[in-house]
């Protein structure tokens, strides 16, 4: 089965946030609540680079490991998921969370955060597949629909790849190899850097 | 009142802050080093993605707002998740279990100190009604807040198994907010604490000889003390006052992430609060274990304020002394003898 990755390709990216919008019109975000952003390195500086980051879906995830519920799950494709019914808003896993993946709907006084929300890789949740139970949680469930995540899908120079490792690492090396420079595959090692841990064998998810 | 706080939050987040290693000089000269490098090996950004990882660059941009948004990676999360999840949860855990074992083995072997004497009958006032209430106040605050922090810390491992997933969550989301809005509590708790005991805690020449006998604990040899013996008073002030200061300030930082503080200052926040609260539950054991059953006559004197004199006598001589000299007063309150004169309607 796929194992799917995100992959920021920092010489084609253009700041241009479409994935980050996209994302917000695909899943209806509320206010607050960012599950992409770009960020620019060396902004007006020479050498400034783009990436656009969410959840990379972590092999070794440090929420899944963190989370003092266990509300986190991982599918048969590697996608980090979690239970919002079972969040407990405690704030841990954007503690733990080297990407700042983890968002919150709420300013947190006395730790009222409310449930966690982040990039589900258009995977949806727990819930059944594009339910509108699920739609209201956790967004649309693209991978459901045999589509891939919408922010990849919408990105208007190709930058950033949203998909079956093996085959968006392939695109990637064949374009390091034409421009000859830029083979920093920005995030990998950190997010998939460890021995897989926690994925769900294909039978079906958590109840 | 919202403006106090903040300026009292910036200052516990100052303090902390000081901490932290200064690297905006590091990302200054890295990114100069970039510029360089451009120069004598096109595409090489090797620099720019050493400041990535170190997530220091203050050149990093973002248009999304939010807590450290700009930050691509911070590797801190991963040295919080292993000293949490590793030392914290493993030794923390064994520590709490250990303790009370041991103190399990000691009632089992000694049982409860009794009086030698006869109960007189008569009783001396030990604690006011001010006392009694600030200590339960604290006392019944400390309990939901351990009890809590154990579901928190250590309920994945030992009550998940049992509960299953949909009942545990909900007893976490219970646990998780009955701790933040008692945590304040505690924390008014005990500075009323610490202004109502200090007096009769500050040491005293005759609390050396209490603690080379180590209180008669295991001798069961009398020794003689003030109001406190010097055993309480390492309670009150390693326990009460430094680690209650300890884990109320790094509490507030974790209670109020509204402040918009950084994650490393939560993470070393909440590591802080971690250890001196599995240290604090830990000396709270031998506390509350003295205060019940391991010494007669102990709970009745915080439940109902009144000791009897043999009681005073064998436990606390010194203040007995005073006490029937009459010259000081228990409990900061009245004495005995003046309470039932202003019962009686006369003045003192």
């Amino acid at each position: 089965m796929a194992r799917m990755k995100f992959l920021c390709d920092a010489e084609r990216c253009i700041e241009c946030n479409g994935c980050v919008t996209a994302c917000k019109n695909e899943h209806e975000v509320p206010w607050g609540v960012n599950r992409r952003r770009v960020v620019t390195l060396n902004d007006g500086l020479p050498g400034e680079k783009s990436i656009s980051v969410a959840c990379m879906h972590c092999s070794d995830a440090p929420c899944m490991a963190v989370c003092p519920v266990d509300c986190f799950y991982k599918t048969a494709e590697g996608v980090v998921l979690h239970d919002k019914d079972l969040c407990i808003g405690c704030g841990y896993c954007f503690y733990a969370c080297p990407f700042g993946a983890p968002q919150f709907p709420q300013d947190g006084a006395f730790g009222l955060r409310g449930k966690m929300d982040k990039c589900t890789f258009c995977a949806g949740g727990p819930e059944d597949d594009n339910s509108a139970a699920e739609f209201k949680k956790y967004g649309r469930n693209r991978l459901a629909e045999g589509k891939l995540p919408a922010c990849a899908e919408m990105c208007s120079t190709k930058a950033l790849l949203g998909g079956d490792s093996d085959v968006i690492a392939d695109i990637y090396r064949n374009r390091v190899l034409k421009r000859g420079k830029g083979s920093e595959v920005w995030g990998w090692g950190t997010a998939y850097g460890k021995p897989e841990k926690g994925a769900t064998p294909p039978a079906g998810a958590k109840s | 009142m919202h403006v106090r706080m903040r300026q009292w939050l910036m200052v516990v987040l100052t303090v902390f802050a000081c901490g932290l290693p200064a690297s905006a000089m590091a990302a200054e000269t890295s990114s100069q080093e970039q510029a360089a490098r451009q120069q004598t090996q096109p595409g090489n950004n090797a620099p720019v993605w050493r400041d990535v990882r170190g997530g220091d660059n203050p050149y990093q941009t973002t248009q999304v707002r939010g807590i450290e948004s700009s930050v691509l990676v911070q590797p801190a999360g991963e040295t919080w998740r292993q000293l949490r999840n590793g030392p914290i949860t493993i030794y923390g855990g064994w520590l709490i279990v250990t303790v009370m074992a041991l103190i399990g083995v000691f009632y089992w072997w000694r049982g409860p100190i009794k009086l030698h004497e006869k109960p007189t009958g008569r009783r001396l006032l030990r604690f006011g009604s001010w006392d009694r209430m600030v200590h339960w106040g604290a006392a019944i605050s400390f309990v939901l807040l351990a009890v809590t922090g154990i579901i928190i810390l250590f309920g994945k491992h030992i009550l998940l198994p049992i509960f299953g997933y949909t009942l545990f969550a909900w007893l976490a989301i219970l646990a998780k907010n009955i701790h933040n809005f008692v945590g304040p509590v505690f924390a008014f708790c005990t500075v009323l604490m610490f202004v109502t005991f200090v007096r009769d805690n500050l040491p005293k020449a005759y609390d050396l000889q209490w603690i080379t006998k180590a209180g008669g604990l295991f001798s069961g040899k009398h020794v003689p003390s003030g109001r406190f013996n010097a055993g309480e008073k390492a309670w009150f002030w390693g326990g009460v006052t430094l680690l209650g200061i300890v884990v109320s300030v790094t509490g507030f930082v974790l209670n109020f992430p509204n402040f918009e503080q950084g994650r490393e200052l939560m993470q070393q926040a909440n590591v802080i609060h971690a250890i001196a609260s599995i240290v604090f539950m830990t000396l709270s054991l031998g506390h509350i274990y003295m205060g019940t059953i391991g010494v007669e006559g102990a709970y009745e004197s915080m439940r109902t304020g009144y000791v009897d004199e043999a009681w005073a006598k064998e436990h606390h001589e010194f203040w007995y002394q005073e006490m029937v000299a009459g010259n000081k007063s228990g409990g900061g309150a009245a004495s005995p003898v003046a309470a039932s004169a202003l019962k009686e309607g006369w003045k003192a």
